[in-house]
């Protein structure tokens, strides 16, 4: 009954039969495989699946906006409109009217050189003929809309005078400048705070509402697809492998694959916001069995005091650090929180010696740091491991794998023969679970999730007495940030040795850390235990980061938006 | 803030080189460069083996002959065989510049790097001095140089060297700026590394492929500064002589219709610094590098 | 106020630039074989000659207490006089600088207006013949010799056209220039060669860059057709790093016209330094060196002011 007046409203996204190949230097890559899917006019329809999937290429095949090398086959229709083959100019007409696209990265998607309210007024111009300050006035209308405060001022603003946020709110309000039937949104969060990406959710979930627009949202995050969508399509290796209602697919996923992601997605957890429990189908395991937190004693591996870093001088200066303090202790895992720019890496930096504070001291391993030069130094610093975010960057191209890992053995074990070397290298090379041929590869031949291992590898393999990770997974795709994780909690328990974990994602944090630190603006917001602090926080501040992560089971989610909008927040 | 893997499809993981090698050889310009550049290494080094002529001593019965006979581009005012005298000037030319070359870019590798590892203070001044050398046109210095002083072909090398390291020294410290702040840097400072260590291991192996590039077009620039210097009084002496020189002694001959005694000279300059800056140009490509554009 | 900040930082910084180069060229003129005497007395000057000049000029008197009376002649703008000509350098400057201005500049525009849009038209065409065809010709622009160049237009359009004359105009007032335009087209087109090929190369690099950014992407999303996105996006973005570049094209500029004014015996600052090269006019020489320097620095400078007025980013610090 329901299905026969659905099928009456036209589907404003008709996607069949899609296939899409790139032509690159190493011959023809299929991204994209026999994918068709609809979307109707008012609902959301989310496509999700992890990097390399071919989501993205859909969205682009659906604009026609796909790079040069592609060649795409089979249907895809925008309002009855065929779009795959049709020409330049008819693609134009089509393109920011009829469909419009949000894009991933706020940083670029906008012309730095051109005022954010001419940007709009193009796009208004570009498909209708309106006077100039007509446009212009629509432009400061629709700034009003996305709910940029002084819209008349910030019109005449460039790009790099905005927030990260509020510049996607200007691609959204170029993207609805003329009530576009379809709106493509690819990953429009992903490089923003939860917190602002909470606002972006709420504003294309209203101005959708508002308009009966139909909405592709790309995405990898299905806290995201919880909050927003109606339905789901998954798509593994090109091909759609699952699709249906949000309900069905989140809480009851058919294919293996679907069931394996969410899985593996780290889930927060909150006290629900209503007073029953919800019933939860998939429940996540957590990843480690966290040791109880039984204040862990001894000495502190690390201990920042009162530190305060400033980056420049003048008037341009910033203040990364005011007062921090923290302290991580032996076997411990330390988890340091916070959005981006609120200094968690900086510090992080700090205790590592490579960011020299301008006030307070920093000792590692019970010697001030600050005070140790030349050997000494360097001998203290061989107790510590690291692992950054970039797993194209932390590794030096040039040099193998093994070369990689030996390279800390090389610095301060200077009396090992090759041989010694070689065994060290494959032992621990099996510990992070790599097979130990991988030594002789190259780091390029790797995947991203086998580079963060290796890097483990690399700060590991000298047995240090604390591990510093800064975002170590955050670049991966949540399967393998599961593996990562599960290999450096296992190699934990197995070495003993400390932690300072640095990360945006709270929901990592929450599994894998028994103190938190929670910092805002360069200053330590509040710290305690994990579950403490994470369940019961004591600053406003935490509370609403809390409440802005979205959880991937679209029924709690729906929940805790409902009691935030009611203000009863837990 | 999560910064999700940008991957650019691949059809299967290719060794570093071999992809670069895949890239310069489809770009034709820089293949056709290389083609030529042997092509006159070749002509320079073993044509005098194949076509023998003297060089040394005037030949006042065959002055100004036109092409054609036994002398195929012709002789010059004193007699000598104007093709003999293109493989002969061809040495120099090629020899100095590559020298001057290589030699510039070494200067300006080690200032370069030194500067943009060191940062600071040490930093602002050093590439003040930079500023400073860009300052004045080379030109000019060349010209100065040759009212006070005739070198020798060591001492022209030397003098080209030290007038053009400036450009390469800016672009192996912007590399040495980035790589010195790439993350398998910070975690080797970060772990007890030497920063003789991270230079050795991590930024110079990794400046390879730019410090090339720069030498290439460096090569190029100083082929052609060659080509200046007997204009501007500062060439080898005669009976020695290299291209520029065949060509500034050409230049009223060819008011009077002596076309052999310039256009042979003038095309072999044209030739191989373009084909050494088609050279860089691919290189640069194929490395993934910056470069001048 | 930042602005301010801003200039005042650049300019201290161009200040030292030129107080190196002074440094440089108070060591050329001591590198001198037996010291500026040598060169002002003349080859055959005995041994007491010169000891009794160099006392007189306070030439004996320790290198850095002579640099700094150097500095302070600089300061007064006073650059020596010349030995062959037995004028003020500064004043033989004056009357020459101007016209080496008029050819610097007009070869400048020449060449910036017809670059640009090659580059961007190259970077349109990518890979395609038209590319390939305007490649080959800028690499053998870059790559000929402008003395050889130059005879080859005059050969050209001399001699066998007869379309412009071999000399540049001559006289001694701009306006005796300016009164017979013909005669600047060959110096003004030799000058612009390389500069045509070098900044067309930059602008097509550029322009590549800016095609592959995601505004051009956002743009094409709504809806603008490929021609207003060249012209209303890429062309001001391409544009602005490659004013940067001018500044440092200054000093190429001046060496081209060092020749050039040779070759078509134009009677600017280069014809003034080549004779002076000729005759070892020392002080001739290395006045014109410094205040070619000076020009540079603050053709460098000037860039960089244009481009942060093109550019509100690079104002905030931010690009």
């Amino acid at each position: 009954m329901k299905e026969t007046e659905e099928l009456k409203v036209a589907n404003i996204l008709e996607v069949e039969d899609l296939g899409v190949t790139f032509g690159t230097d190493t011959g023809d890559v299929p991204a994209v495989r026999e994918v068709s899917l609809h979307v109707r006019p008012g609902e959301t329809l989310a496509l999700v699946g992890e990097s390399g999937s071919g989501k993205s290429t859909v969205a682009l095949a659906a604009m026609g906006l796909l790079p040069s090398n592609a060649r795409a086959s089979g249907r895809v229709s925008v309002d009855g409109t065929q779009v795959v083959g049709a020409g330049e100019a008819e693609l134009a007409r089509l393109r920011g009217r009829t469909a419009s696209m949000v894009f991933q990265e706020p940083a670029t998607a906008l012309d730095p050189l051109t005022r954010v309210g001419a940007q709009i007024a193009e796009v208004v111009r570009n498909h209708r003929s309106v006077s100039r300050a007509e446009a212009a006035r629509e432009a400061v209308e629709l700034l009003r809309r996305v709910g940029i405060p002084e819209p008349e001022r910030r019109a005449s603003a460039f790009p790099f005078q905005l927030s990260g946020g509020q510049r996607q709110r200007v691609v959204i309000a170029m993207a609805i400048a003329n009530s576009p039937g379809l709106l493509i949104a690819d990953e429009p969060t992903t490089a923003l705070d939860v917190t602002v990406q909470a606002e972006i959710l709420d504003l294309l979930r209203a101005l959708a509402a508002d308009s009966g627009t139909g909405v592709l949202l790309v995405t990898h995050n299905m806290g995201v697809v919880a909050d927003f969508a109606d339905r789901v399509a998954v798509m593994l290796n090109g091909e759609v492998v699952e699709s249906g209602s949000v309900e069905q697919v989140l809480l009851h996923p058919e294919h293996e694959y679907t069931q394996r992601l969410l899985e593996a997605v780290p889930r927060l957890e909150v006290e629900a916001p209503v007073v029953e429990s919800v019933p939860r189908e998939v429940a996540g395991e957590p990843v480690v069995e966290k040791a109880e937190p039984a204040t862990p004693e001894g000495e502190a591996v690390v201990e920042l005091r009162g530190v305060s870093v400033r980056f420049g001088r003048g008037p341009g200066a910033v203040q990364a650090l005011q007062e921090v303090s923290l302290t991580v202790r032996p076997g411990e895992t330390v988890g340091l929180v916070g959005e981006s720019g609120s200094g968690k890496s900086t510090a992080a930096r700090v205790a590592l010696g490579l960011v020299a504070p301008a006030g307070g001291t920093v000792s590692l391993f019970g010697r001030e740091l600050g005070r140790t030069r030349g050997r000494a130094r360097r001998a203290l610093l061989s107790g510590v491991g690291v692992v950054l975010q970039d797993p194209v960057a932390s590794l030096d191209a040039r040099m193998s794998v093994g070369e990689c890992v030996a390279e800390p053995l090389r610095m301060h074990r200077r009396g090992l023969s090759a041989a010694e070397r070689r065994a060290r290298v494959a032992e621990v090379l099996e510990r992070v679970r790599l097979p130990r041929e991988l030594a002789g590869r190259g780091p390029r031949e790797l995947s991203g999730g086998q580079r963060q291992r290796v890097s483990l590898a690399r700060a590991l393999v000298l047995e240090p007495r604390l591990l510093v990770a800064d975002e170590p997974t955050s670049a991966l795709d949540v399967s393998v940030q599961r593996t990562v994780l599960e290999v450096i909690a296992e190699l934990q328990g197995e070495l003993g040795f400390a932690c300072l974990f640095v990360s945006h994602d709270l929901a990592v944090v929450q599994q894998f850390a028994q103190r938190v630190v929670v910092m805002r603006a360069g200053q330590v917001e509040e710290q305690g235990p994990t579950m403490t602090t994470l369940l019961r926080p004591e600053t406003e501040y935490t509370r609403r980061l809390i409440a802005a992560v979205p959880v991937p089971d679209p029924v709690m989610q729906r929940r805790r938006r409902e009691a935030l909008r009611t203000g009863v927040t837990a | 803030m999560t910064a999700v893997l940008q991957t650019t499809p691949t059809a299967e993981p290719v060794a570093n080189y071999r992809l670069s090698l895949r890239r310069f050889t489809r770009n034709k310009l820089a293949v056709a460069g290389l083609a030529v550049v042997v092509l006159f290494l070749l002509f320079c080094f073993v044509g005098p083996l194949l076509y023998s002529t003297d060089q040394t001593h005037t030949d006042l019965t065959q002055v100004n002959l036109g092409p054609g006979g036994s002398h195929w581009l012709g002789t010059d005012a004193v007699g000598h065989d104007e093709l003999g005298r293109l493989m002969y000037g061809g040495k120099v030319s090629m020899l100095v510049g590559l020298a001057a070359g290589v030699l510039a870019t070494v200067i300006g590798t080690l200032w370069g790097a030194t500067a943009g590892y060191a940062g600071g203070w040490l930093d602002a001044v050093m590439m003040r001095i930079v500023d400073a050398g860009i300052a004045i046109p080379a030109l000019f210095i060349l010209l100065v140089v040759s009212a006070i002083t005739t070198p020798d072909t060591l001492g022209l090398i030397i003098v080209l060297g030290l007038v053009s390291w400036l450009v390469p020294s800016r672009l192996v410290r912007a590399e040495t700026l980035t790589l010195k702040s790439r993350d398998y840097v910070l975690t080797l400072r970060a772990t007890g590394g030497t920063h003789g260590r991270a230079i050795r291991r991590h930024i110079l192996p990794n400046s390879v492929s730019t410090i090339v590039v720069a030498a290439t077009f460096q090569v190029a620039d100083a082929i052609l500064l060659v080509a200046y210097v007997s204009y501007l009084g500062l060439g080898v002496q005669p009976p020695k002589t290299d291209w520029g020189g065949m060509l500034s002694a050409g230049l009223t001959a060819a008011y009077s219709g002596r076309w052999w005694l310039i256009v042979p000279p003038g095309l072999a300059i044209i030739l191989v610094v373009c084909a050494f800056n088609a050279i860089g140009d691919g290189l640069r490509d194929a490395f993934d590098v910056r470069g001048r554009g | 106020m930042e602005t301010l900040v801003y200039l005042a930082r650049r300019v201290l910084q161009s200040l030292v630039v030129i107080l190196i180069v002074t440094v440089v060229v108070f060591c050329l003129l001591h590198a001198l074989p037996g010291g500026p005497a040598r060169g002002i007395l003349g080859p055959q000057a005995t041994a007491q000659q010169i000891a009794s000049f160099n006392h007189e000029q306070g030439l004996d008197r320790p290198l850095p207490v002579q640099y700094v009376y150097y500095l302070g002649t600089l300061l007064h703008g006073d650059l020596g006089t010349s030995y062959t000509l037995n004028e003020a350098v500064s004043k033989l400057i004056e009357q020459r600088l101007p016209k080496t201005l008029v050819l610097t500049v007009l070869s400048a525009l020449v060449g910036l207006l017809l670059a640009i849009p090659l580059g961007m038209w190259q970077a349109v065409r990518r890979n395609k013949p038209t590319d390939y065809v305007i490649t080959t010709l800028s690499f053998v622009a870059y790559s000929t010799p402008v003395y050889f160049l130059g005879l080859i237009l005059v050969l050209v359009f001399t001699q066998t056209l007869h379309w412009f004359p071999s000399q540049a105009p001559q006289g001694d007032t701009l306006a005796q220039v300016f009164a017979d335009p013909v005669g600047l087209v060959l110096p003004v087109v030799t000058g612009a060669a390389s500069m045509i090929a070098v900044f067309s190369r930059y602008m097509r690099a550029s322009t590549l860059e800016n095609l592959s950014e995601d505004y051009v992407r956002t743009a094409r999303a709504g809806g603008a057709r490929q021609g207003a996105i060249l012209f209303r996006h890429v062309f001001r973005n391409s544009l602005t790093p490659v004013i940067a570049m001018l500044g440092y094209y200054v000093p190429v500029l001046f060496g081209g016209a060092l020749v050039v004014e040779q070759l078509f015996n134009y009677p600017g600052m280069g014809l003034l330094f080549w004779s002076a090269a000729q005759s070892s006019d020392y002080p001739v020489l290395l006045g014109c060196v410094l205040v070619i320097s000076v020009a540079t620095v603050v053709g460098t400078l000037l860039a960089d002011v244009v481009q942060r007025i093109v550019d509100p980013r690079v104002k905030a610090g931010q690009a």
